[in-house]
């Protein structure tokens, strides 16, 4: 991505197609983003080139219009007193040298196995990060439903953490915790490293702050948003400098994203704390499945495997539905339990 | 501190009933009533009260809207808001006093209650009483008052319902707003205006707008600046439409903080031992 951009890029003409398409899929991705940190985008780059807009003006769109999102939400949700602007900014700061390590290691493997290996990877990780991680967190949040006390304690392994006192100490006021950077550090460098891999730094962020670091989900989740401004202002610049972004279907985007990302932020204030768990995990379950079924294409460009080319097509696609489905059984997922709240927080109100 | 200091209700020259009064060494002060607020809209009850029993003894009202948060951190929009509901709340205070024909002044303070009642009973009039608003604890008025203090109980019927009380999650601000739904209508229309604007603007020049947005270099600015501008104004008129819609943060947990247990806070060194030789005296 640092190098000079040797051919023309073409720039798609819009049509009404195109418009509401990005304008609906920014909506959904920004109720995501603003419920449980970040995860709306990564619908919109493989959505972006199937539209006919090239790969590398996809991901520079898709990472101009994360940004401001992420900026809208987290002012809104600082609003609610979530946010620990110290926490997001020095995690921001060490997910960009993740992302500067993970664009290094993406290029490495880039020149050893080709495209398709690239892909390969990408796709692999996609799978096993989603699967450990997704599994897990999903695993938690229904152990928090089934008990009774639904307060987020944090972790044996967060609060082990905690008390090892390791120069130079943090103190984080609105997280209300006190860790070293030593732990921190890698946490935000391995969420750079998924961003620059995957697009979506959140799926390791959030839940490493929840686990490892010891925030509440809400606060995690609130913090992130920091996190992934701080990351996308600096991704952003990188690929205006090379003049990738489309500011066009960045504004479509953002028309629709930051509707979803107020009424996100909003929904947060109602629903209990493994609610967000529970959406994150549901996503990124269905979201790995979604991967799963994009592997074969790259394994048959690699020959490793051989497959009749319409059936690869139709996995591909399939792999696109899925992922589409997760967005939209996240985002009816918030939505219903932010209306169920509403309608609740009106009933008592009336009986009082 | 007083800043503002509003007379109303019947005229100073009505006092001349009480002035004209035996001459027994100094001149007679008409008796008040302090009646005190912290809210920026006085309860009504406790205007009705003073009002009622200020007519009875032949008293006046000194009624103080006390500023207890005159520099919370939001750029003087609350101390504004507490400016304007404090005019409506004298003029309503006045038009009362006005039918009974009491005489009411009003004052507007910052600071601590305790003390502004303290200052107010031994510089000001000859105050009798005192008469406390909802959100006020006698026990903080009374510990600094010469004079008795009485709080306004009201029951949950009628008045009770409309009037805004001032609530610490809602840090005060949102208590003294009264037109709040058209205020979110407001900011929707001109925020919804200045991003159409943008979105006109840029999309009706697409071709000189890509020409200069993708030239990259020092370019790369004026899609960022754009982005910027579209977060500030999109997001204002986003946020504001679901306001606007009445879909707004649950007002149970606003402040969803995370207050359960002890506050972390940065570890005290303790101060080392002192290990340095010391003369013994052997004898």
């Amino acid at each position: 991505m640092h190098g000079p951009i040797s051919e023309v890029i073409q720039f798609i003409d819009l049509n009404a197609y195109t418009i509401t398409f990005l304008f609906i899929v920014g909506f959904i991705g920004g109720l995501v983003s603003g419920f449980i940190g970040s995860g709306g985008a990564f619908v919109l780059t493989p959505g972006m080139m199937s539209l006919g807009v090239p790969g590398t003006v996809a991901v520079a769109s898709n990472m101009c219009h994360k940004f401001p999102k992420a900026l809208v939400g987290a002012i809104k949700r600082y609003k609610y007193g979530q946010v620990d602007i110290k926490l997001g900014l020095i995690m921001g700061l060490f997910a960009e040298i993740g992302v500067q390590v993970g664009i290094m290691l993406q290029k490495y493997i880039l020149d050893k196995w080709g495209q398709a290996g690239s892909n390969l990877y990408v796709s692999v990780i996609f799978v096993l990060v989603l699967v450990i991680v997704g599994s897990f967190v999903m695993r938690d949040a229904i152990k928090m439903k089934r008990a009774t006390d639904d307060t987020d304690t944090g972790t044996s392994l967060a609060k082990r953490l905690q008390q090892i006192e390791l120069w130079p100490m943090l103190t984080f006021k609105t997280a209300n915790l006190r860790i070293s950077l030593w732990f921190l550090v890698p946490v935000a460098i391995a969420t750079g490293m998924l961003a620059a891999t995957i697009a979506v730094g959140g799926f390791i962020g959030v839940p490493g702050l929840m686990y490892i670091i010891g925030a509440t989900s809400i606060v995690a989740s609130a913090s992130e948003l920091v996190v992934a401004f701080v990351m996308g202002l600096g991704g952003t610049l990188i690929w205006a400098y090379y003049g990738m972004v489309d500011i066009r279907l960045v504004m479509i985007i953002l028309a629709g994203s930051l509707f979803g990302v107020q009424l996100g932020a909003i929904g947060t204030t109602y629903v209990k704390d493994y609610m967000i768990k529970y959406v994150m995990a549901t996503i990124m379950l269905i979201v790995a499945v979604s991967r799963f079924f994009a592997i074969p294409k790259y394994l048959n460009e690699l020959h490793l495997i051989s497959l009749a080319d319409n059936l690869v097509g139709f996995m591909t696609k399939i792999s696109f539905v899925i992922m589409c489905l997760a967005l939209l059984i996240g985002a009816s997922i918030i939505l219903t339990s932010l209306f169920k709240a509403r309608r609740l927080e009106k009933a008592v109100v009336a009986n009082s | 501190m007083q800043n503002e200091r509003v007379v109303s209700g019947k005229n100073q020259k009505d006092n001349s009933s009480i002035e004209d009064a035996p001459f027994t060494g100094r001149p007679k002060e008409r008796p008040f009533i302090l009646a005190v607020t912290r809210n920026g809209h006085m309860s009504e009850h406790v205007m009705d009260y003073a009002v009622n029993v200020a007519h009875r003894m032949q008293y006046g009202i000194l009624a103080v809207h006390v500023d207890t948060l005159p520099f919370f951190k939001d750029m003087g929009k609350r101390s504004k808001l507490f400016a304007v509901a404090m005019r409506e709340s004298a003029a309503l205070l006045s038009e009362k006093a006005r039918n009974k024909e009491v005489t009411v002044e009003h004052l507007a303070e910052l600071g601590k209650i305790g003390s502004v009642v303290n200052r107010l009973c031994r510089s000001k009039k000859r105050i009798e009483f005192v008469v406390i608003d909802k959100g006020i604890r006698l026990e903080e008025v009374a510990r600094q008052s010469p004079v008795p203090v009485f709080p306004v109980t009201t029951t949950p019927i009628g008045q009770f319902n409309r009037n805004i009380f001032n609530n610490s999650k809602r840090k005060g601000v949102f208590a003294m707003t009264t037109m709040s739904k058209k205020r979110h209508f407001k900011s929707c229309f001109l925020f919804g205006a200045l991003t159409v604007g943008l979105y006109a603007a840029v999309f009706a020049n697409q071709g000189v707008v890509m020409t200069y947005f993708t030239k990259g270099g020092l370019f790369a600015l004026l899609p960022v600046a754009t982005v910027f501008a579209v977060s500030y104004f999109h997001g204002n008129f986003t946020s504001s439409f679901w306001s606007a819609l009445g879909i707004e943060a649950s007002k149970q947990t606003t402040a969803k903080r995370v207050e359960s247990g002890p506050q972390v806070t940065d570890a005290v060194t303790a101060p080392r031992p002192d290990t340095r030789p010391r003369a013994q005296l052997n004898a």
